[in-house]
């Protein structure tokens, strides 16, 4: 038992080691600021040429954030390695962390927006695994969905903003941004620029409309709530917004947007705050307030604003991370976190107690607290504001609420009697979760007793938004009637909040309609709509039909390219002249055979008439000069009409009945559109010039060069050897598909020939050994005239395929050595090697090298060429030939 | 000329469109080695199609004359031409394979890859 009690609290110490890390970043920023050299820049290249650095440029502003980073994470890390003492996954977690805040420190340190984008976007995806942390339990997980989807959604909003401020700026650096900022303001993509900033900062800071994923994070643990949606991640959208003030602050519209969405949301949430019995739901819910009026008092004109925004910015996380942390214990030490059955916990939690009247007493902003100092400065801020009068009002009704918050948190908990029965002890509090929310809570303290301690950081924070601010915090805390009259109301009203708790509670949640209209609750109707939605657009595309997906594809093909030839109407269409009549003829076999092959219904006729065609393309191609091609598609038709002729000679019944076959008019449009929008590709690039240069390259050195005077072997066989020995390959894997299937089905008798005539088989016993010779000698002439490796292959596969026929399969298979798949091996091997020679003497692979050759009175010209298309007949004559006498083989008469 | 070769080549594509769309998997089969026959006569026809003489270099002449046909998409038309081949054998074979299965060679039958669309599964079990 003591050994693994031991290793997990080494465990323990070692992840509390890890608070160093932001404890470093904490000391150096101080070191950097208190030693004078901020603002301080350093140039990180990264990807020049998409013109993103990783320009570091640190300012009084960003030391705050990174203080606040630092600083809490300090804490956090201490107070987290004690928290998860118990937790087996808590190695994940503090990794998890360690990335957050690394992240944390790039969104605030880069100067290039584009760079600041990726390192946001890390942080929400860091934030979706944090609070899913507890991912066996289903609230964790949706919540974790929430927030990921509201977070990237807005950090979507924030890439385009980002992408036109680049646009609309001519650079992505900040600082550029920022100089070049007032005389950007009449540009005509601003608004669209600012309105993708503000959707990505509104849904990051969790600002009306976006609030109601912050209090559903708290599923996280609540070290990562104190961290992420407290202290550091949820400030993000403030520091951008705080970052870009300089620039575009003085547009009405940015003071509009910001003041009215700050004020809507840090009323509204206050007023949800009564709704929630969730200590931790409740400091979200407060969170979500002070988020708002931080982006309210960046929204205000005037020094007093912004020195108001970076002396909030410190007190609020030096008073919401101890109360987490103390919500936290309260969670260990009971076991619950619902206020309904917390009561007089002081006597048994004594220092967990103190932290909490501590942080409490600055959130409420009891004088000499720093909470008091920034609220103060709020008010100055608000007397500056003075196109925004109604504001007042409202940051005096979130003081109250703000007031009544604390008291529940740090009165109502510890002090109140009475309530439900105080839960058994479950769990003790190590130290350490005592510890460091007292120590946090009292630097907040510290610091209204003594503001100077702050020393001109707040100051310069405050001029990096407004430049030329010149008002001092220190000395600056008022006594004047109007600020302790306003703070007297406040607190007034705050008691008397906290003392009518229960019946404001008991009439807001009678409220229900504000859960069917939340956006919380279009949030949800949101996402069934999406799998309803996608349910049915599957149901419509992926109905089963294969013939509906053919049909949609070519359709959907047709649509965007006529639409691309019709955008253009200077395309030219080339002149209509009376073909050759050769060309003439070609083409109405063409025609003939297409539209016949749609009319027959009997597959054996329908194997015919598609033969036809093919000898169609034959004609065509020996009247257009090209009479390689032309013996190609010739051996491939008699090759290919025999084989399937054979397969089902004898099973008329493959066919379906007609009345299975439906759609025709619909078919045959497509088919048309399909059709008419081919010919037009063809027809359209005819009245082009022609850039002949590859063309006219082959023919000028295909006999200098490559010592050929057939071109069309030669481009196969030289120019684009490595071409072909790709398509070569592709045939022997087609064998290598085929081969499995055709053992899957049954096969004719051994030796049982189709034909069975005596006239055929003695015919072939001839034709098949001259058919051989004959495609040997046209691939060795191949070179200088009609022939080569496929052509003389394809004659090899019609003779197989005709032995197939006649003598049956087996002995169709026997005519070739050492099997069908060795000889396509061997052939793909042979190309593969013939390449290797020019290798040897260090020219390119696959140059072929030639030397002439004497006997005697025999002179030859031997070459790796000779090789080469040897090998591509042996592959097309095994893979082929093989493919072909295996079919012939089959039986399927038994088959259906 | 262009022309009629333009025409033969959506009548290719045509028929092979209209096949392919069909229940029948034999007729579907048939239907892409037509659609094959109008790609390559397409390809034939974007290397221009003025000169007819067959491309050798003449004896005595070191290189291609003038009115040769254009050498280049003959030779990528022709390998096309037997891979196309091999692939249409592959695909009979595919489809007698179905055939076997399924004893019909309807691709209406072939569901077994795709379950019946219903509401995607919209809540989740708590544990």
């Amino acid at each position: 038992m003591g050994k693994p009690r031991a290793s997990a609290s080494s465990t323990t110490l070692r992840l509390a080691a890890l608070a160093a890390m932001p404890a470093m970043v904490a000391v150096v920023c101080l070191w950097l600021f208190a030693s004078g050299r901020v603002p301080l820049s350093i140039a990180v290249p990264w990807s020049p040429t998409l013109g993103i650095d990783l320009n570091l440029h640190v300012d009084a502003l960003a030391i705050e954030f990174l203080l606040l980073i630092g600083g809490i994470g300090t804490a956090v890390f201490v107070y987290a390695a004690a928290y998860m003492r118990d937790d087996p996954h808590r190695g994940r977690l503090f990794a998890l962390l360690t990335a957050f805040m690394v992240a944390m420190v790039g969104c605030v340190t880069v100067d290039n927006i584009l760079a600041l984008v990726v390192f946001w976007e890390i942080t929400s995806v860091l934030s979706f695994l944090l609070v899913g942390f507890k991912h066996k339990y289903a609230p964790a997980r949706r919540a974790a969905q929430q927030v990921l989807m509201t977070t990237v959604v807005g950090g979507l909003a924030l890439l385009v903003g980002a992408l036109l401020l680049g646009e609309v700026a001519g650079s992505y650096s900040l600082r550029h941004i920022i100089e070049a900022g007032p005389q950007l303001l009449d540009h005509p993509l601003l608004p669209f620029a600012l309105g993708g900033i503000f959707v990505g900062a509104f849904s990051k800071s969790a600002q009306w409309p976006f609030h109601f994923w912050l209090p559903n994070a708290m599923a996280a643990p609540t070290p990562v709530s104190a961290y992420l949606h407290s202290a550091t991640m949820v400030k993000l959208g403030i520091y951008l917004l705080a970052r870009l003030k300089p620039a575009f602050g003085g547009l009405f519209a940015w003071e509009v947007t910001l003041v009215t969405v700050g004020a809507v949301t840090a009323l509204w949430a206050m007023v949800l705050t009564l709704r929630e019995r969730d200590l931790k739901r409740i400091l979200a819910w407060s969170t979500v307030a002070a988020l708002g009026t931080l982006v309210l008092l960046i929204g205000l004109p005037g020094p007093g604003a912004a020195e108001a925004t970076a002396a909030f910015l410190l007190a609020h996380a030096l008073y919401k991370a101890p109360l987490f942390f103390v919500a936290g214990n309260v969670d260990r030490f009971t076991g619950t976190r619902r206020i309904d059955h917390l009561a007089a916990m002081a006597k048994a939690m004594p220092w967990t107690a103190a932290a909490a009247a501590l942080a409490a007493c600055s959130m409420a902003g009891v004088p000499l607290s720093f909470g008091y100092v920034a609220k103060d400065l709020i008010g100055i801020a608000k007397t500056e504001g003075l196109a925004f009068e109604w504001v007042g009002y409202v940051t005096l009704a979130v003081s109250a609420l703000t007031v009544a918050v604390a008291s529940v948190a740090a009165v109502r908990v510890f002090w109140h009697g009475g309530g439900a029965p105080l839960p058994p002890v479950i769990r003790e509090v190590p130290w350490p979760m005592l510890a460091v929310p007292l120590v946090v809570a009292s630097a907040g303290i510290v610091l209204g007793v003594v503001p100077s301690l702050t020393g001109s950081l707040l100051d310069e924070s405050a001029r990096a938004m407004l430049p030329g601010s010149e008002r001092a915090l220190v000395g600056l805390v008022r006594a004047d009637a109007s600020s302790v009259g306003a703070t007297a109301v406040v607190f007034l009203a705050g008691a008397a909040i906290f003392a009518l708790w229960e019946p404001l509670h008991r009439l807001m949640s009678a409220a229900t309609w504000l859960d069917t209209l939340s956006f919380a609750a279009w949030y949800d109707r949101g996402l069934k709509a999406i799998s309803r939605t996608a349910a049915w657009v599957t149901s419509r595309l992926q109905h089963g039909f294969v013939p509906g997906y053919v049909g949609l594809q070519v359709l959907c093909v047709v649509a965007v390219v006529a639409a691309a030839i019709g955008s253009r109407p200077s395309l030219l269409w080339p002149a209509v002249e009376w073909p050759p009549l050769p060309v003439a003829v070609a083409t109405a076999v063409i025609g003939f055979a297409a539209l016949a092959a749609c009319r027959v219904r009997d597959p054996f006729v329908l194997v015919l008439v598609s033969g036809l065609a093919g000898l169609g393309t034959a004609l065509l191609a020996v009247f257009l000069g090209a009479p390689d091609v032309a013996a190609t598609q010739f051996t491939v038709e008699v090759a290919f009409v025999i084989i399937v002729a054979a397969v089902i000679r004898q099973v008329r019944r493959f066919a379906l009945p007609a009345s299975v076959v439906g759609h025709r008019p619909l078919r045959a449009g497509i088919a048309v559109a399909a059709g008419a929008l081919v010919a037009a590709l063809v027809l359209l690039p005819a009245a082009t010039p022609f850039d002949a240069s590859a063309s006219t390259y082959f023919g000028a050195h295909s006999l200098p060069a490559a010592f050929g005077h057939n071109v069309v072997n030669v481009i196969l066989v030289d120019f684009r050897a490595l071409d072909t020995l790709g398509e070569v390959v592709v045939i022997l894997a087609t064998l290598l598909a085929a081969w499995p299937l055709v053992q899957l089905l049954r096969r004719r008798p051994a030796g049982a020939a189709i034909g069975q005539a005596i006239v055929l088989d003695t015919v072939v016993r001839t034709l098949y050994p001259a058919m051989l010779l004959a495609s040997v000698a046209i691939v060795v002439r191949g070179h200088d005239e009609p022939g080569g490796g496929f052509i003389g292959g394809m004659v090899a596969v019609a003779a197989t395929a005709l032995r197939a026929v006649a003598q049956g399969r087996d002995r169709a298979l026997a005519g070739f050595p050492g099997g069908a798949i060795r000889v396509a091996g061997v052939g793909v091997l042979a190309a593969l090697v013939s390449g290797l020679p020019a290798v040897v003497v260090g020219r390119p692979y696959l140059t072929h090298l030639w030397t002439e050759w004497s006997v005697g009175a025999f002179g030859a010209k031997v070459s790796t060429v000779l090789l080469f298309d040897g090998g591509v007949y042996l592959a097309v004559w095994g893979a082929l030939g093989g493919i072909a006498a295996l079919m012939i083989g089959l039986d399927e008469r038994g088959a259906s | 000329m262009i022309w009629s070769v333009a025409i033969a080549a959506g009548a290719l594509v045509a028929a092979g469109v209209y096949l392919t769309m069909s229940r029948d998997l034999l007729r579907s089969a048939i239907g892409l080695s037509l659609l094959a026959a109008g790609a390559n006569v397409v390809v034939f026809a974007s290397g221009r199609l003025g000169n007819t003489d067959a491309p050798f270099v003449d004896p005595g002449l070191q290189r291609l004359s003038a009115t040769a046909a254009n050498p280049l998409p003959q030779a990528l038309v022709l390998t096309a031409i037997v891979i196309g081949f091999s692939l249409t054998c592959l695909s009979v074979i595919l489809v007698l394979a179905i055939r076997r299965r399924l004893g019909v060679a309807d691709s209406a039958a072939l569901q077994a890859a795709e379950g019946v669309p219903g509401p995607a599964d919209e809540e989740e079990t708590d544990e």
